[in-house]
């Protein structure tokens, strides 16, 4: 020691505390590299908010008129994940991919803030105060000029919101509302008023019948209430006592939901009404329809008239004999049920196409028994699309002062022809309500954004009987720092980052306005003098729909105590009743024309059919993400539309996938990529919905072409509906190439390898009766077999029942925090899901396919079977596939390190942290089910605040892969610990699980001998993918079934 | 320093070689210090452009650390690609060298004393090169160590049924006995550079020299060390690719699950060893005018190793077609017959004709020892050697077990440039050790010339 202390003494209580705390110091200030975010705790804590505790509200979903009911799960706060309610009549617990999707449009990063006011070109942000002044101004002004110069014009709005509305417009002398929905089927409302008398649509009872003949109705992609018609037709289609119900789907298109029948049988289009009529006409020859009273037949008999079914055969494609043996099909198999009026043969012919189907369903007995009036759905109350046509008309016409727009946009989905955004233009002062600056918002002068509905409160009653209530699940989205902050974002690098292209790091202001309903609410009280005493008494609409619910109470529930009534009400997510079905007689003298009047165009050019997208709807769903990467279930392209043309003419094009062509109607032209389709009819072209915005957000501008250029304005005759069946086009080869994005590389079934398995019925109903499980490879190893003290979990997937949705995919995705990764690198092989959906095609035995893939080289495209000359025309299977979580892994002796390890409870884990990023095991995976960070993925704010905080973010280098939702089977075994008890078999459901319409899948713990998943892992059904490797999966899949034999 | 031209050559092979006076226990001393002289223009010139490449290299790879994998080509089901390729290349290219240093001197070939340091030197900087790459390609290249078993506070060990644990034992072992090997065989060759050296390099050379003083102590301790350790390389030239090949046949992959993987990796490993050797030691012998040391001879008979690895080679090429066509596997069948007709086909012709047809010319007693003819195939071995190892990965991971994930790998600017960077790193190492280290054993050397004294051929 320099002073000469002794060793020892070296340091003393002063100089110890001394050092400590200019090193502590030094520690502190090593780490203030960055900026961090504050952290501080609750000082009082919020009421529901336990962290790491979720809380659960019923609400509704508004992606579409279906009117699902949604569980919303909070997690400090935020929504970070929507489940079907399972009490819901509609949906019973099952989502679409949209429903699971809809998430997003509250995290929407292109999200409106708060209100906008145009100025010019740009937009200038204004305080909700001063936007709700400007408005009543511009209000008071119209009101002055006169009544009916106000209008406005919303989505379906069957609850509160819209009474409120109606009476607000009353109030202030505007003209009535327009409730848009893009997809109004009034076909089906003007063929129930033609033959019943009532202004409705129907309740399909799929599940009550053993025949489902189906005209062109995409019943499980769009059409009416597709989650609650799925599952029931799986409830009506599972093989269930030697028994199932027999589905034959007629459409030019091999549709998801053609591809889900047992037969599919290829028609011309808009053939559906003649096809109908014969049928009709042919039941009724066969005198062995249910008794009818005499007058009725007559008047059945005096409809159907003398078709000629010759004729028809050769009019619809459909042979004489294959239409003799439906007619005898329905016939034998009743109760019977046939549906028409699918989007794409709406139109020319199609309200004499439902008037027939009808009839049909009339002489078959199914009215009051498949069919019925009661619960009828709530879509009858949408505007008809002649009246957004009158409306339009009037805005040309200068009649509209003021015009409010609120969850439609118009402007993009209706026909380029009907001119809405000229109109638009015409209007002194345009409205927006919307959330979003999409086609006709971005042409209003003001937008005062509503809340979006996990934020609002609202009801919604999708059919009769239903008044599903939405509750503000969570506070309007907050104000989010800079998301993904990197090395680059300190100063001195900016000049760096800007230079390699990389964009700064995101923020979101964070939401600050005033919902419709108080908008309306208020800006009423200052319209109107006096009406705060009256009309408008409630503070606010939260008071409003509870005073509505009150009034409804008082009707479906005279007895009970309002406050027991409404808590209960929004803990089940609204309330519903039976609605009995309401008898309807034929009425008499239903004239009907087996002649549909002829398409727009050239009669030699080819029919456009619109198909509707399952994955964007009319194009609501263009921004959100998860959407634009799961592929859509047919053609498995992400990230774009295309233009479905068959073989035939593609041949004689000399168009490949992939090449651009100019899609020409007598009323417009765009120009998308072919796709080129060995299954569509020829004569016909399709083109999908929902993309080809010029605004809306990142995600949707830009991507994809709309068909809505190609449609004429004036509307269907019959029906007041859209003529979405109205032109024929001519197609045109444009010498561009637009690759068709899609993570699918070969997809010809090869029955050499042991992928997709089906079974014939007879052999599945053998099977059933007493068929033993089958014995899977259990090849000999080095290592003892694997001990499981507690639990095994295991899942099985059935494929009859698997109907190629997707919902399963977007739902995993939305709870594991997977990332979006872009079209790009979905193409490029890089996607992250870690569940796919495939849709294989097989050709049956012995054909093109036995004889090994080699014969495709490269292996990728989408389209790679439908260029290469037609061996028959293929079927579509739907094959999900995730981590097969084997007992005997082959990915994870390889791994270096142990990140790849087997859990005690049968888990193939994956160990972030721990990952090195070799990379081996995902090329040992048989069933390529690994995915790998190629990049650091990002999630623009706010979209950051839906990540799920039980599922860590991965970070760019590691491997990641399906967990089956690890999460989730700890956070059920904590809960069965705390109430001191085992997990109960179907306690602890996986993500996919939960989502599936159709109840396809299936987890449990496979050492419980009497879980269902044990039951059904030995089945006789049951078979491993690529089972001769021996990797003993932990997933059983149950073959297909294939019904054709019914045939 | 000017080349001669052929016409110049002095006649003055060594012993094993042509007739001729031999080289002097002087001449040789000169003539292997003469290499270490300062060098020309022509010199730097190469060296600047290497070190460009290799610049753009490292670039790269900044880019893929900063960005991510995604940078590289690689993607679903090519999770390897050009890395783990060249990877295996290199570890190829650095069997040549052991096996020239150590097998040949356990058998006493003499005629390897001129160019088994040149070979050795390759081995070294090629195994250094390849190791680069587990790295480079790993996607936490920051956590490659969790490779190395170390006692860690998490009590983790690296999994030892993981092939690539094993990788990191043999690459290890060999490119440690290999280092150890060479620097034992420098040791003498240093303590002549340090006594012909003055001021710092004197001091540098003295202390790597390890104060050897030539007695016969230290004579006999070297030769029983030298011996020792070519004992001990020599099974590793066999174990080192063996393991290699393991990362592919432990495997399941189809078309990598194979027991012919380990013969067939070594014998293609020495394969394109030896035509490295050629490659590297054509333009040193001409640079550095080492004729008299550097043969016919010796391009005669590393031209017949050549021939007779690359028969043997085909032979195997023959072996596999032959078991996934015997298997009756569909999927083995479509696999291999992908890479013939597949996106990938004009590669694996590429490789066929490089591999199987262009040594064949060996046959032919005049090429062998034709320089052009010599240069040319040794290219090509190289060439179809890069891509045998491409064919493997790429096109097998390309058409496995599941259809719906096929596709096709295609390169970017990024992993490109890292491969060629990797060819730039060796050449730097290699150009810089040729000028500072005897590129050519002088003790050796020596030891085959016939001695001055005892033999009376003094000048």
């Amino acid at each position: 020691m320099r002073d000469g202390r002794r060793a020892g003494e070296g340091m003393d209580r002063r100089g110890f505390f001394r050092i400590v705390g200019a090193s502590s110091a030094a520690a502190a200030a090593a780490g203030c590299g960055k900026t961090t975010e504050a952290i501080l705790p609750y000082v009082i804590p919020a009421e529901h908010i336990v962290p790491g505790a979720a809380t659960w509200f019923a609400t509704v979903c508004r992606e579409c008129p279906a009117g699902c009911g949604v569980l919303a799960k909070s997690r400090e706060g935020r929504i970070v994940k929507l489940e079907g309610n399972p009490d819901h009549p509609v949906n019973r617990g099952a989502l679409c991919a949209r429903g699971q999707a809809s998430l997003l449009s509250t995290y929407d990063p292109d999200r409106l803030p708060g209100p906008r006011v145009r100025e010019g070109d740009a937009w200038r942000p204004v305080l909700v105060a001063d936007a709700q002044k400007l408005l009543v101004e511009k209000l008071a002004a119209a009101r002055q000029a006169g009544t009916g110069r106000i209008a406005m014009l919303t989505q379906l709005e069957t609850g509160s919101l819209g009474r409120l509305a109606d009476e607000w417009l009353k109030a202030v002398g505007g003209r009535p509302r327009v409730a848009y929905e893009t997809f109004a089927h009034e076909d089906l409302r003007a063929a129930s008023l033609a033959v019943f008398g009532v202004d409705a649509i129907p309740y399909h009872a799929f599940e009550d019948a053993k025949t489902i003949l189906s005209l062109g109705v995409d019943f499980l992609e769009t059409w009416v209430s597709p989650v609650g018609y799925a599952g029931a037709f799986r409830r009506a289609h599972a093989l269930r006592e030697e028994h199932s119900a027999r589905v034959i789907h007629v459409e030019p298109r091999y549709s998801m939901t053609a591809a889900n029948a047992d037969e599919w049988i290829r028609s011309l289009p808009g053939a559906e009404g003649a096809i109908a009529l014969t049928l009709l006409r042919l039941v009724l020859e066969s005198r062995q329809i249910p008794a009818l009273p005499a007058k009725e037949v007559a008047a059945l008999v005096a409809a159907a008239g003398a078709v000629d079914v010759e004729a028809v055969a050769k009019q619809s494609g459909v042979p004489v004999s294959k239409l003799k043996s439906l007619a005898e099909a329905l016939v034998k198999g009743a109760p019977s049920l046939v549906v028409s009026g699918g989007v794409a043969a709406s139109g020319s012919g199609g309200v004499d196409a439902a008037i027939s189907v009808n009839l049909l369903n009339y002489a078959l007995g199914n009215v009051g028994r498949t069919v019925r009036f009661g619960p009828s759905s709530s879509l009858s109350r949408a505007s008809r699309y002649a009246d957004v046509l009158a409306l339009t008309k009037a805005m040309a016409q200068g009649e509209i002062a003021v015009l409010i727009v609120k969850d439609a946009n118009p402007a993009f989905t209706l026909p380029a022809r009907a001119a809405f955004a000229e109109a638009l233009g015409k209007v002194p002062f345009v409205v927006s309500l919307s959330s979003h600056l999409d086609e006709t918002s971005a042409r209003a002068h003001l937008v005062i954004p509503d809340l979006t509905p996990l934020e609002s409160w609202g009801d919604y009653s999708p059919r009769e009987g239903v008044w599903g209530l939405l509750q503000p699940a969570m506070a309007p989205v907050p104000k989010v720092g800079p998301t993904n902050p990197d090395a680059l974002d300190l100063p001195q690098l900016r000049a760096v980052r800007d230079a390699l292209g990389r964009k700064a790091p995101e923020t979101f202001p964070g939401v600050e306005t005033k919902a419709t309903g108080d908008l309306l609410l208020d800006t009423g009280r200052a319209l109107v003098p006096g009406s705060e005493k009256t009309l408008f008494l409630a503070k606010s609409f939260a008071d409003y729909l509870r005073e509505s619910w009150r009034a409804m109470a008082k009707t479906v529930s005279p007895k009970a105590a309002f406050d027991g009534f409404w808590e209960d009400a929004l803990r089940r997510g609204g309330y519903w009743a039976d609605v009995p079905a309401t008898k309807v007689a034929l009425r008499a003298g239903v004239k009907v024309s087996a002649q549909a009047p002829p398409l727009d165009g050239s009669a030699t050019d080819p029919a456009l059919l619109v198909v509707p997208s399952s994955r964007y709807y009319d194009g609501r769903g263009a921004n959100k993400v998860w959407l634009h990467e799961a592929p859509d279930p047919m053609t498995q392209v992400v990230y774009g539309s295309w233009v479905e043309v068959p073989a035939e003419t593609a041949r004689s094009l000399g168009v490949q996938s992939g090449d651009v062509l100019r899609v020409e109607s007598p009323h417009g032209a765009i120009e998308a990529p072919a796709y080129v389709s060995e299954t569509l009819s020829a004569g016909a072209v399709a083109v999908p919905t929902g993309l080809g915005h010029t605004a809306y957000g990142r995600f949707a501008r830009g991507v994809g072409q709309s068909p809505y250029a190609l449609l004429p304005a004036e509307p269907t005759a019959g029906s007041g509906g859209r003529r979405w069946l109205g032109v024929r086009v001519r197609l045109q080869k444009t010498g561009r190439r637009e690759k068709l994005a899609s993570p699918a590389g070969v997809t010809e079934v090869d029955h050499s390898r042991e992928i997709f398995e089906t079974v014939g019925l007879t052999e599945a109903v053998k099977l059933e009766r007493g068929g033993k499980a089958p014995a899977h490879a259990n090849l000999p190893s080095m290592y003892p077999d694997l001990k499981y003290p507690q639990n095994r979990w295991g899942m099985t997937i059935d494929l009859d029942a698997c109907t190629g949705c997707q919902a399963c995919v977007v739902a995993c995705q939305a709870e594991n925090n997977v990332p979006s990764v872009g079209k790009g690198d979905i193409d490029y092989g890089r996607s992250v899901h870690w569940l796919r959906v495939e849709r294989w095609w097989d050709r049956g035995h012995g054909g093109a396919a036995a004889t090994g893939h080699a014969a495709v080289p490269g292996g990728i495209g989408v389209a790679q079977a439908a260029e290469t000359p037609a061996a028959g025309r293929p079927s579509a299977r739907f094959l999900p596939m995730l981590c097969q979580h084997c007992e005997v892994a082959p990915c994870e002796p390889v791994c270096p390190v142990f990140a790849a390890y087997h859990t005690a409870d049968g888990l193939n884990a994956q160990i972030y942290n721990r990952c090195v990023g070799t990379r081996y095991c995902g090329n040992n995976c048989p069933y390529m089910v690994r995915r790998f960070n190629w990049y650091r993925y990002e999630w623009p704010a706010p979209m950051n605040l839906q990540l799920n905080p039980d599922v860590a973010v991965r970070d760019r280098g590691i491997m990641e892969k399906c967990t089956m939702c690890v999460q989730r089977i700890i956070a059920g075994r904590d809960r069965a610990r705390d109430e001191g008890r085992l997990p109960r078999d179907g306690e602890i459901q996986t993500a996919c699980q939960q989502t599936c319409p159709t109840q396809a899948i299936t987890f449990g713990d496979l050492k419980d001998g009497k879980s269902r998943v044990s039951r059904l892992s030995g089945s006789s059904r049951g078979y491993h993918v690529l089972g001769e490797l021996g990797t003993r999966p932990a997933l059983t899949y149950l073959k297909k079934i294939l019904r054709e034999e019914h045939a | 320093m000017s080349a001669p031209s052929g016409t110049e050559r002095p006649a003055r092979p060594i012993a094993g070689g042509a007739v001729g006076a031999s080289p002097t226990f002087a001449d040789v001393n000169r003539d292997v210090l003469r290499t270490l002289d300062f060098p020309g223009s022509a010199y730097f010139g190469w060296m600047s452009l290497i070190a460009l490449i290799l610049a753009t290299g490292i670039g790269c790879w900044v880019l893929q650390v900063y960005f991510g994998m995604g940078m590289a080509g690689k993607r679903n089901p090519q999770m390897w690609a050009m890395y783990i390729t060249t990877f295996v290349f290199w570890i190829g290219i650095g069997h040549a060298g052991t096996l020239i240093s150590a097998i040949l001197y356990l058998f006493r070939a003499k005629w390897r004393t001129s160019i088994y340091r040149g070979s050795e030197a390759m081995t070294i900087f090629a195994v250094m090169t390849a190791g680069l790459f587990p790295v480079i390609h790993a996607g936490r290249m920051w956590y490659a160590y969790w490779l190395i078993p170390y006692p860690s506070e998490r009590f983790l060990w690296p999994n030892f049924r993981s092939p690539l644990v094993w990788d990191v034992f043999a690459i290890s072992t060999y490119l440690t006995i290999s280092m150890v090997f060479f620097i034992v065989g420098l040791v003498p060759d240093i303590a002549a550079l340090r006594d012909a050296n003055t001021g710092w390099k004197r001091f540098i050379y003295g202390l790597l020299a390890m104060g050897w003083q030539g007695s016969d102590r230290q004579w006999r301790h070297y030769r029983r060390a030298y011996g020792l350790f070519a004992a001990l390389a020599t099974p590793l030239v066999v174990s080192v690719h063996s393991v290699v090949s393991w990362d592919f046949a432990m495997a399941l992959v189809p078309g990598w699950h194979s027991t012919l993987f380990a013969p067939f990796f070594v014998d293609g490993a020495i394969f394109s060893g030896f035509a490295m050797v050629l490659v590297l030691l054509i333009p040193m012998r001409r640079y550095f005018n080492l004729y008299a040391y550097i043969t016919d001879r010796h391009l005669d008979n590393m031209a017949k190793l050549i021939l007779v690895t690359g028969l043997v080679l085909t032979y195997f090429y023959a072996c596999e077609g032959f078991t996934s066509w015997y298997s009756g596997e569909p999927i083995e069948r479509a696999s291999y017959l992908f890479k013939w007709v597949g996106a990938y086909a004009p590669w694996w012709w590429l490789q066929l004709f490089c591999n199987s047809v262009a040594p064949l010319v060996f046959f032919w007693r005049p090429a062998r020892t034709h320089v052009p003819t010599l240069y040319v195939v040794s290219i090509l071995v190289l060439i179809g050697m890069w891509f045998e190892r491409f064919n493997i990965i790429v096109p097998g991971l390309a058409h496995g077990f599941y259809p719906y994930t096929f596709g096709t790998y295609i390169p970017t600017l990024v992993d490109s440039g890292i491969v060629i960077g990797s060819f730039a790193w060796f050449l730097i190492l290699f150009m810089g050790f040729i000028k500072v280290m005897p590129s050519m054993s002088i003790v050796e050397v020596k030891e085959t010339i016939p001695h001055p004294v005892r033999d009376g051929h003094a000048h």
